[in-house]
C-alpha cells in the first residue's frame, strides 16, 4: 500500500484533499502534516510515495520544504504536487523550477486529480 | 482602486460555486470607512505585500459562517469552533491567492497566512491609513449576505 503525505496548514482542506483523492480508487493509505517542519518528520519516519503540498504555511512553507527534500539525494524524484490556492503564473513557475512535479489550484477537484496523477509514476 | 475589483469578484463567485457549491450574486461596491460601524460577527483577514500593499478580508455573520463550513465539513456545528475559523480562513486564502492570477499583469503580490477575528464590533487593522477600503456585498442563499473589503495599493 502507497503512502500518500498531505501537507496543509488547514485540516478541512487536508479532509477535502483525502476524499477528493480517494475518489479516484487508487489504493493508499494517508500521512498528514500541518506545515513543512511536521512533513519533514513524516517523511523521515515513513516510506512516501507521493506528496501533495500547500505553499502557505506556519513554520515551514511548502516552498521552502520543497526546496530542502530537492537538495536531499534520496528525495530528488519524489512525486511531489502542489496544491495551492497561490494561482499567478509567477508562482507556478517558482514551484516548478523549485521542483514541484505538478501544480493543482484550489479549490481542487476529481478532475484535476486525475489528470495529474495518470502523467506521474504513482 | 476600481480596477482591482473585477477580478476579485469574479473569484469570489468562482470559489463559491466550485468549493462551496453556491451560487453568489455581487452587489455595487462602495467605499467605507474604517471606522464605520458595522454588523459582522467573523472576519477573516488577508494581508497583501510586495509590489503592492493592503488586505483582502471577507466579513459575515455567524449563520452564514456556521453554514459555510456545514457545508464544506458535511457535518453540523452550533457554534464558532476551530474548524469554523478554519473554514473561513481558508476561503479567503482560496479566494486571495486565486485573485493574484487575474492582478499578475499589474503586480506581483504576496499573500499573507489568514488571520480570522470574531465578536460583534470586532475591529480589523488596515495596514495603511491613506488606502480607501472598498466594499464589495454579495447575495448567497438568496437572502443572506456577506462583504469581501479590499484595500489595495501599489508600493512606491
Amino acid at each position: 500500500m502507497k503512502n500518500v503525505l498531505i501537507v496543509d496548514d488547514s485540516r478541512i482542506m487536508r479532509n477535502i484533499v483525502k476524499n477528493t483523492f480517494s475518489s479516484l480508487h487508487i489504493p493508499c493509505e494517508f500521512i498528514e502534516a500541518a506545515n513543512g517542519n511536521e512533513a519533514l518528520l513524516r517523511l523521515s519516519e515513513n516510506e512516501i510515495a507521493l506528496v501533495l503540498l500547500d505553499w502557505n504555511m506556519p513554520q515551514l512553507s511548502g516552498i521552502d520544504f520543497l526546496k530542502k527534500i530537492r537538495a536531499m539525494p534520496q528525495y530528488a524524484d519524489l512525486p511531489v504536487i502542489m496544491v495551492t490556492s497561490e494561482a499567478a503564473r509567477y508562482n507556478v513557475i517558482e514551484a516548478l523550477k523549485s521542483g514541484a512535479t505538478d501544480y493543482i489550484i484550489k479549490p481542487v477537484s476529481e478532475k484535476s486529480f486525475k489528470e495529474k496523477i495518470s502523467k506521474i509514476e504513482f | 482602486m476600481e480596477k482591482y475589483i473585477h477580478p476579485f469578484i469574479e473569484v469570489c463567485e468562482n470559489v463559491f460555486r466550485d468549493f462551496i457549491g453556491a451560487e453568489l450574486t455581487a452587489e455595487r461596491p462602495y467605499f467605507i470607512d474604517k471606522k464605520d460601524a458595522h454588523e459582522w460577527d467573523i472576519s477573516a483577514v488577508i494581508g497583501l505585500t510586495g509590489e503592492a500593499r493592503g488586505a483582502v478580508v471577507i466579513s459575515m455573520k455567524k449563520a452564514l459562517a456556521l453554514k459555510i463550513t456545514d457545508q464544506l465539513t458535511e457535518t453540523v456545528h452550533d457554534d464558532v469552533d476551530d474548524e469554523v475559523l478554519d473554514a473561513i480562513g481558508e476561503i479567503i486564502n482560496i479566494i486571495a491567492g486565486n485573485a493574484k492570477r487575474g492582478l499578475e499583469e499589474m503586480f506581483r503580490l504576496v499573500i499573507s497566512l489568514p488571520t480570522v477575528v470574531r465578536g460583534a464590533n470586532h475591529s480589523i487593522s488596515w495596514p495603511n491609513d491613506q488606502t480607501r477600503i472598498i466594499c464589495i456585498p454579495f447575495k448567497i442563499y438568496n437572502e443572506e449576505t456577506f462583504s469581501l473589503l479590499l484595500a489595495i495599493e501599489a508600493s512606491h
